[in-house]
């Protein structure tokens, strides 16, 4: 494992980041929380699996057959070593934390909310924790309660407790890292709280697991989601982890292929765990890719590549704070947050800032960031974000605060 | 600096924006928001024989959105319900020299766009309030033409 990043070296592995945008600017791509770029090594794992071994998984006894079907399953074994899982069994693929949660809702959720039940999440969910939650309360007329943000854009954990003591909380849900504010939960508090009064807990782990070093057996939650696409690997592939205690218990999400032991005309009996809810054809070959992504974040260490956002975060913040007119959200504290960074520059919309960077080859997002609760309670339309990864450097924080003075000067402010 | 987007008449439009605030009994009450970028705007109407009597319009959106709200809110004002109706976006765009947009941003576009389509919402809405049920599905197909 190496102490420190090598970024220039990291940086060579990226084939993307050699591009020009706009005029012939050197890209600084700053939109890591939203995806991120991916290595050679992920890439050529995808091509090698298209063009020597694909094949159809779990069935045929052919050679290639077989090839598929290990190498699609040793993303499997990455991921429980990643995430230091007991039972491969627990590990579900699916096409990301979205379908993740849905399929929480769909199969575990219809059969154990019942009416008058409470299901807790919190202001600074993405959607994806957000709307399935409220498609189910409505089905099934039970409430949808918000542990809210302070103005550090921190979890007010104490309306926690004010839920649980109703007795009516069926299921506690958070994110690990807010995807806005970057904001790194609380989560021993959380569990803690939710184990006293035997409550099942989901994280959203999109934004952590990329970032810092995540592991299940300590977190010690029932569910636990993330995405391929947010830490190297491809999209449409994302991981559901739920406790097998409670995984035994769930009805299947999708019907189909793969998910069955026996069929006969009016009933079904259902394939062993994992397999029963991974219907279908999977998205094999983005799995395999997938494998390479953790593979080589794992060389790099999870506790280096946070050092290393921590450096640039700190920076960053620093840098960011000094310009005139901005408005930095979130906490300070940098032990608290991860590399994503919200702001507002004077009262520009976030629109116009992002398109004029854009100019400048610096790529942020701009926008609600798909958390519409957490925007209305930071009274802002949008905000703008540079989110970082192991291939940012310093400078990438210079070019996008030089960046702004474009804005000012447009907007002569 | 000069720059194909944020062209001076653009930004100014946007800082000192005509029309923005409520009325306070309403003929017409549109809202649409952008789903991209949280764009929001809402669009209110007053109709006294057949015309556009007053307009005003509320909420939050970036310079381009915020520029093409107030201009299409002063060319509207006092026109006709049917000429309202069949406003063209060039013609928005043009007000502006944002016809660049239609071709080169497919994103921004919208921006510019929004107030436009609450609008036509807005109206089509009112007039198919007006109508006998028979007519409504021609006004429906005739709305549906224009997205």
């Amino acid at each position: 494992m190496q102490t420190s990043i090598s970024v220039e070296q990291i940086r060579k592995d990226f084939p993307i980041l050699k591009r020009t945008v706009r005029d012939n600017k050197p890209l600084v791509y700053l939109d890591n929380a939203s995806t991120t770029q991916k290595p050679n090594q992920v890439i050529d794992a995808i091509n090698d699996y298209y063009r020597n071994h694909n094949a159809n998984i779990h069935r045929a006894v052919y050679a290639l057959a077989e090839e598929a079907t290990e190498a699609y399953e040793a993303t499997r074994d990455k991921v429980a070593k990643l995430l230091n899982i007991k039972s491969r069994e627990e590990i579900i693929f699916v096409r990301g934390t979205t379908e993740a949660i849905n399929l929480v809702a769909y199969s575990w959720g219809r059969a154990n909310i019942k009416e008058g039940d409470i299901i807790v999440t919190t202001e600074y969910e993405h959607h994806s924790n957000i709307v399935p939650w409220q498609l189910l309360t409505q089905e099934k007329n039970a409430k949808l309660e918000y542990i809210g943000v302070n103005d550090d854009g921190e979890l007010i954990l104490d309306q926690l407790d004010k839920y649980l003591l109703t007795g009516k909380v069926k299921l506690v849900t958070f994110s690990l890292m807010s995807n806005v504010l970057g904001t790194i939960t609380d989560v021993e508090k959380i569990v803690s709280k939710c184990r006293q009064a035997s409550v099942p807990i989901l994280i959203d782990g999109a934004q952590a697991v990329p970032h810092m070093k995540v592991d299940i057996q300590s977190l010690d939650c029932d569910f636990f989601a993330f995405s391929a696409h947010k830490m190297l690997g491809p999209t449409g592939v994302g991981v559901l982890w739920v406790r097998k205690s409670i995984l035994e218990t769930m009805v299947p999400f999708h019907g189909g292929g793969d998910m069955i032991r026996e069929v006969h005309k009016y009933e079904t009996t259902w394939n062993d765990l994992p397999y029963k809810f991974e219907a279908g054809t999977p998205n094999i070959a983005d799995v395999v890719g997938f494998g390479a992504a953790i593979d080589y974040l794992e060389k790099i260490g999870m506790q280096t590549i946070r050092e290393h956002e921590i450096e640039l975060t700190k920076y960053a913040l620093d840098k960011m704070s000094n310009v005139k007119g901005m408005t930095i959200y979130g906490t300070k504290d940098i032990a608290k947050r991860g590399g994503v960074i919200s702001f507002n520059f004077h009262d520009v919309h976030p629109h116009d800032v992002a398109h004029i960077v854009d100019r400048e080859g610096v790529a942020i997002r701009s926008g609600h960031h798909c958390a519409q609760v957490l925007m209305e309670r930071l009274n802002v339309a949008a905000t703008n974000r540079a989110s970082f990864y192991i291939y940012n450097t310093k400078e990438d924080v210079d070019i996008l605060v030089k960046s702004l003075d474009k804005v000012a000067e447009l907007f002569k402010l | 600096m000069s720059d194909p987007l944020y062209t001076e008449i653009i930004i100014d439009e946007a800082k000192y924006p005509q029309n923005k605030g409520t009325l306070e009994h309403p003929d017409i009450s549109q809202h649409d928001a952008n789903p991209m970028c949280g764009d929001s705007i809402t669009l209110q109407m007053n109709i006294k024989d057949h015309t556009i009597d007053d307009i005003k319009w509320s909420g939050k959106g970036c310079t381009i959105c915020t520029a093409c709200t107030s201009v299409l809110t002063q060319l509207i004002k006092g026109k006709d319900i049917d000429d309202a109706k069949n406003m063209q976006k060039e013609t928005i765009l043009s007000e502006l020299g944002l016809e660049h947009l239609i071709q080169q941003s497919p994103i921004r576009i919208k921006c510019a766009l929004l107030s436009l389509k609450v609008l036509k919402l807005g109206l089509y809405s009112y007039l198919a309030s007006k109508l006998e049920n028979n007519n409504f599905d021609s006004l429906k197909e005739e709305a549906a033409s224009l997205y």
